[in-house]
């Protein structure tokens, strides 16, 4: 997919922007603190409906302003769509609401219409960082490919929330302990259900472009590791699990006065050759799992959707060494736009077109294409 | 801007109600100061009578002007049947259907340990003590079909059905009159999930 126009209204540093980026690697350059990453974020918000750094979303709107508006227009497989995200300042927080082709649609029905993949620097701490940040690659992968489980997402937290509400309270009434349980365990299931499989084919893909790389040893292996273990991927078998989970679970839940089991705690292991890559990695072993991990993902949404997303990639091919740079450019193949920001230019690999575009204080310069 | 003092009020106040922003507020100021007299007297005597002659039904706890309200008083109502519902404006909701003959139990809310809402808060007390001088025999739970709404009807199940009452919840459908494409997946994948034998 292709964006044809992007326009910000003062959303961060950007007090009116119209773009027209053209296709192929739209590179922007400039000094530090320019709004490089502030524009690949408005991107992002059009494809999440979230802000890929912060959860404070009023600091969003640029400072003085009541509201901020993203939109775009983008060419995909389906025609054109207008999409577009408003935030508007409520009190000490923020409001959001979106629009599909100019008519204003549910978070849930927003989601899916412009699909991209993301890649920053923090991202590299896929491996070595918090089970958190894997587990929020697969919930943004899986909630822009299917609404039910963006939903599914949805519900589960509001359920374990009120759960986690109601063990801290002064008595736990026992029968709603059961029914949060309950009620639980059916939508968790679905989730480890979508989660295995799509960890399943995450994982050979990463595997091959890891192969492709290195060769065939080491190998890449990636898990995924619901607690409780799963056997197979049938969601009725999953519920039993789950279910004999809470129950065994149940004592040391109202002792710690919190939830301690539930595909919120899920993680994935990635290993190489077996021995686990946090723990016997290099940085430059973790590096390059973390690359496989990301082009994989590229590939399993275009497959899923059947068509390039977006790429966007903040500050990142910077953080790589030549080689890696070219070899992750070149697994991903065809994209049809990526937006990438660096503050000095880098090396493309040949065969894509780029275009260079200077980024000072809120504005943009197409300064020129870099043919190659 | 200056803006005489009783219109500056009354927009105050309006825009205090849901859904009415500060334009709409101003709107609908002006239009009752250009309004006949009787309308806006009308009006200011309806606002009034509400704080002054509605209550809660001391059975049902729906609102009413006379206790118990003119549902639990109606002998042409199927008193074995009993709709619990959130609020008491459900209640008008499933009214409207006029499909339903029983009678009505209203909550006041639904269960929420986050806002602090826990069973002692709701009357469910007092639905549990009309089950047997009312020989009520199905209860259908009809909360909102939300997280909450769902919690509180399982809750409601898992508490009754020992007592020998039929609980019953209101069924997930699809909308009458759209077409099947059009419905988004999680209302189909419900519908699908909620299918009955022809
Ligand atoms: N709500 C806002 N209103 C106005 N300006 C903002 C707002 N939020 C951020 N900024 C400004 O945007 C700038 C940061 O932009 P951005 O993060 O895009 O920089 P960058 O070009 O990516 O820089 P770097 O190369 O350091 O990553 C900062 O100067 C910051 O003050
Ligand atoms: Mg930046
Ligand atoms: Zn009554």
């Amino acid at each position: 997919m292709r964006v044809l126009a992007l326009e910000l209204t003062a959303f961060r540093n950007y007090a009116a922007l119209r773009f027209e980026p053209p296709e192929g690697a739209c590179i922007f350059v400039g000094a530090n603190a320019q709004g490089k990453s502030n524009l690949l974020e408005a991107l992002a918000l059009l494809s999440t409906g979230k802000s890929f750094r912060t959860s404070r979303e009023a600091d969003l709107v640029a400072t003085g302003a009541p509201a901020a508006s993203v939109s775009a227009r983008v060419r995909t497989r389906h025609g054109e769509v207008v999409a577009q995200c408003v935030i508007s300042r409520a009190g000490e927080g923020a409001r959001k609401r979106f629009f599909r082709q100019g008519r204003a649609v549910r978070y849930g029905d927003f989601l899916g219409g412009v699909n991209a993949v993301t890649f920053m620097p923090y991202d590299l701490q896929l491996v070595g960082g918090p089970a958190a940040l894997r587990r929020r690659l697969i919930n943004t992968a899986l909630s822009q490919s299917s609404k039910r489980y963006y939903h599914d997402l949805a519900v589960y937290a509001k359920i374990l929330a009120q759960k986690n509400a109601l063990l801290r309270a002064p008595t736990v009434d026992r029968a709603l302990l059961d029914t949060y349980d309950d009620q639980l365990a059916p939508v968790g299931a679905r989730l480890v259900a979508e989660r295995a499989s799509y960890v399943r084919r995450l994982g050979a893909e990463a595997s091959d472009v890891h192969a492709r790389w290195v060769g065939a040893s080491p190998a890449l292996t990636i898990r995924y590791d619901p607690a409780p273990p799963i056997a197979d991927e049938a969601p009725a078998a999953i519920e039993t699990g789950l279910r004999a989970a809470f129950v065994r679970m149940r004592p040391a839940e109202l002792a710690r006065r919190g939830s301690l089991v539930g595909p919120h705690r899920d993680d994935v292991s990635l290993s190489l050759d077996g021995e686990a890559l946090s723990r016997f990695g290099s940085q430059g072993q973790q590096r390059t799992a973390v690359l496989a991990l990301k082009a994989a993902e590229y590939a399993l949404l275009q497959r899923a959707t059947g068509e390039a997303p977006l790429l966007l990639l903040d500050d990142v091919l910077s953080e790589l060494d030549d080689d890696r740079r070219r070899a992750f450019l070149e697994s991903i193949g065809s994209f049809d736009q990526a937006f990438i920001t660096a503050t000095d230019p880098p090396v493309m690999p040949p065969g894509a077109s780029a275009s260079l575009i200077a980024v000072i204080s809120g504005a943009l310069h197409l300064s020129h294409e870099v043919a190659s | 801007m200056y803006i005489a003092g009783p219109l500056a009020d009354l927009i105050r106040e309006l825009e205090k109600l849901p859904t009415i922003g500060p334009k709409t507020a101003a709107r609908l100021a002006y239009y009752l100061l250009s309004a006949k007299r009787e309308d806006a007297d009308a009006l200011a005597a309806a606002i009034g009578s509400l704080k002054d002659r509605i209550r809660l039904c001391s059975r049902c706890f729906s609102l009413t002007e006379e206790d118990p309200c003119s549902i639990c008083r109606d002998l042409q109502r199927d008193g074995s049947m009993l709709c619990v519902v959130g609020e008491a404006k459900d209640v008008y909701a499933i009214e409207r259907t006029m499909s339903f003959r029983g009678r009505y139990h209203v909550l006041g809310g639904l269960i929420s340990p986050m806002e602090g809402i826990g069973v002692d808060k709701l009357k469910v007390k007092e639905l549990i003590e009309r089950i047997k001088p009312e020989s009520i025999s199905e209860i259908i739970v009809a909360t909102n079909p939300n997280a909450e709404g769902e919690s509180t009807a399982l809750y409601l199940a898992r508490l009754l059905t020992p007592l020998g009452v039929n609980v019953t919840r209101l069924a997930y459908g699809l909308p009458i009159g759209g077409d099947l494409d059009y419905a988004d997946e999680v209302t189909l994948a419900r519908a699908l999930e909620g299918r009955r034998t022809m």
